[in-house]
């Protein structure tokens, strides 16, 4: 029997599942609960089933970015390989996994261990979801020799950089700031100045998600926020769902007549993604994303800069704030050093562009050495995971 | 107003002085709610989940999957419980090789500071003297004092 392969990137927020050969499932990985539904939690995408979703409650795999709860990651595994979700026969399957970069040993044996011993897998690669982009990239321009992958997730940002494939572990850095920590300053700011909404994490993901952006002159757009409603071009409302006749909210201009709550969004708009650029801005003493990147290469030999600058990748979903790219641009262009060119690739899809990295690889010739057999667990054990894999 | 929001402001002024200590606590906490996964208490706490969704078991047994009864959850919660800062610690312990977690967090900034009013959120030029917090406006000043200033305990 051919062995087929089934790549999951294991986000803390989604987790993007599905068989190489298909397009992935965005499953968000938790277990929800509904103020409204007593009788049931909702595993991944069941949430669509939800009517109500005022107040969801969150029950999360992953703390600070790695697993930490692992009957909630456990019930959402069981729940992908369901016939509700991605049903595969996983003893016929190979599994491609994303974990964090320095992602640590405990879990690490944890995974292995439950995809041997419990979904009985007939083999395992653990890799990094930079590593899957960087493979993306790489397999797009087959002339780079080196990329920088910038990874804006849920949880935190991490910047890798990569030398003819190679993953430069010195040159990693991890800004503690992501999409999570972006919504809950949201929900404060927002609770604080306007309407309490600290128990609407659902809702307020969403208003960041449609209303802000990354600001290209950041003190220019708070003089602009500061005018008149008349004269200012950012200041607008949120229409609030309800869950009757609104199922997501929308951003309008302002003093737009509808019967619904509003949230008037002015410098929130671009002052919660700027966190990722100055996260000082909310007292974490980190460097901020452009800052990071020319730290992290300056690790790297000097004879690579100018390839890691000309191929810098910007993928995960906070890469999709409007403005992010030319942001970045302006940033690493005004801290490189000037002879180099420097180019940022944003994906179409930067949230499954690793994961169609992964789906790439395992069309890759090369693919089964890179694996852990069954069989070579059920010899060698943990071992030989160690020993084969990357991370 | 205007004379009654300075006498105010006044009032305030000559309280107490956050020390250094609590301004760190109170900025440690801040940092911890912007981690965290709810604000809100589970809704149904006293309903025991896992037991209740029978609907999901089903699946699982009818899904496309060989024989041996998959563990419990449960199991794995038992089997695997380290919090994250035991995975640091013991990561900086047994597994001390750099570069390593603790190690590939990026360092401080090298540009300075930038304050924005703890009220509105734009620039602010001033500091609040009891506890710290930045405002830009006579109008904010007295809006942080009634609301937080000292009357957080942290
Ligand atoms: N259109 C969007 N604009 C801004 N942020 C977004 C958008 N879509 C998703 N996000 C954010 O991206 C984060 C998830 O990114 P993702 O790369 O999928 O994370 P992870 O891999 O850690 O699960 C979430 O915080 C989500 O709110
Ligand atoms: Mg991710
Ligand atoms: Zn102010
Ligand atoms: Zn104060």
């Amino acid at each position: 029997m051919n062995t087929q392969v089934f790549v999951l990137d294991n986000g803390a927020y989604t987790a993007k599942a599905g068989l190489a050969t298909a397009t992935p499932t965005v499953v968000p990985n938790c277990i929800m609960k509904a103020k409204s539904e007593r009788r049931r939690p909702f595993i991944g995408n069941q949430i669509e089933e939800c009517r109500d979703l005022a107040a969801l409650y969150f029950m999360l795999p992953f703390q600070k970015g790695y697993i930490v709860n692992w009957d909630i990651q456990k019930t959402v595994w069981d729940y992908i390989f369901s016939k509700e979700c991605c049903p595969i026969n996983l003893s016929q399957t190979s599994i491609t996994i994303t974990e964090p970069p320095f992602n640590f040993s405990s879990i690490q044996e944890a995974m292995v261990e439950i995809f041997f011993e419990d979904f009985e897998v007939a083999s395992l690669l653990r890799i990094n979801p930079s590593t899957l982009s960087c493979y993306h990239y790489r397999h797009e321009n087959p002339t780079a020799k080196c990329c920088i992958v910038i990874d804006v997730g849920y949880s935190f940002t991490h910047i890798v950089p990569y030398v003819n494939d190679m993953k430069i572990k010195a040159g990693i850095r991890r800004i503690d700031v992501g999409g999570k920590l972006l919504t809950n300053h949201l929900k404060e700011i927002l609770s604080y100045r306007q309407l309490h909404v600290m128990d609407e994490t659902y809702v307020v993901n969403q208003v960041k998600e449609d209303s802000c952006y990354v600001s290209q002159d950041f003190y220019n757009d708070m003089e602009i926020a500061k005018k008149k409603i008349s004269e200012n071009s950012i200041v607008k409302d949120y229409v609030l769902p309800d869950f009757t006749n609104i199922r997501r909210g929308y951003l309008t201009d302002p003093g737009t007549d509808t019967d619904s709550q509003v949230l008037r969004m002015n410098n929130e708009r671009f002052s919660i993604p700027e966190i990722l650029f100055h996260p000082s801005d909310v007292g974490i003493k980190q460097m901020g994303i452009p800052e990071a990147v020319m730290d992290s290469i300056k690790v790297c030999e000097e004879e690579t800069w100018p390839h890691l600058l000309a191929n810098i990748v910007l993928t995960g979903g906070c890469a999709k704030f409007p403005g992010f790219r030319e942001r970045l641009l302006k940033d690493v262009r005004s801290l490189a050093p000037e002879e180099y060119k420097i180019n940022i690739h944003l994906p179409e899809n930067p949230i499954t562009y690793a994961w169609e990295g992964g789906s790439l690889l395992a069309n890759d010739s090369n693919y089964s050495s890179l694996v852990v057999k069954k069989e070579e667990y059920e010899e060698e054990g943990q071992a030989v995971c160690y020993d084969k894999f990357d991370t | 107003m205007a004379v009654r929001e300075s006498g105010r402001v006044k009032d305030a002024m000559q309280k107490r002085i956050l020390d250094e200590d609590a301004r760190k606590r109170r900025q440690k906490k801040a940092l911890e709610a912007l981690e965290q996964d709810n604000f809100h208490e589970d809704p149904h706490a006293d309903l025991v989940m896992h037991k209740k969704a029978p609907k999901f078991q089903d699946d699982l047994k009818n899904a496309t999957r060989n024989k041996r009864k998959t563990r419990t959850a449960d199991y794995f919660k038992q089997r695997f419980r380290k919090n994250f800062a035991q995975l640091v610690e013991e990561d900086l312990n047994y597994n001390s090789t750099v570069p390593n977690y603790t190690t590939a967090q990026a360092p401080p900034s090298a540009f300075p500071d930038r304050h924005f009013c703890a009220v509105c959120g734009f620039p602010s030029p001033y500091t609040c003297i009891p506890c710290g917090a930045r405002y830009c406006s006579v109008k904010c000043l007295g809006s942080h004092l009634d609301t937080r200033c000292m009357k957080w305990t942290a």
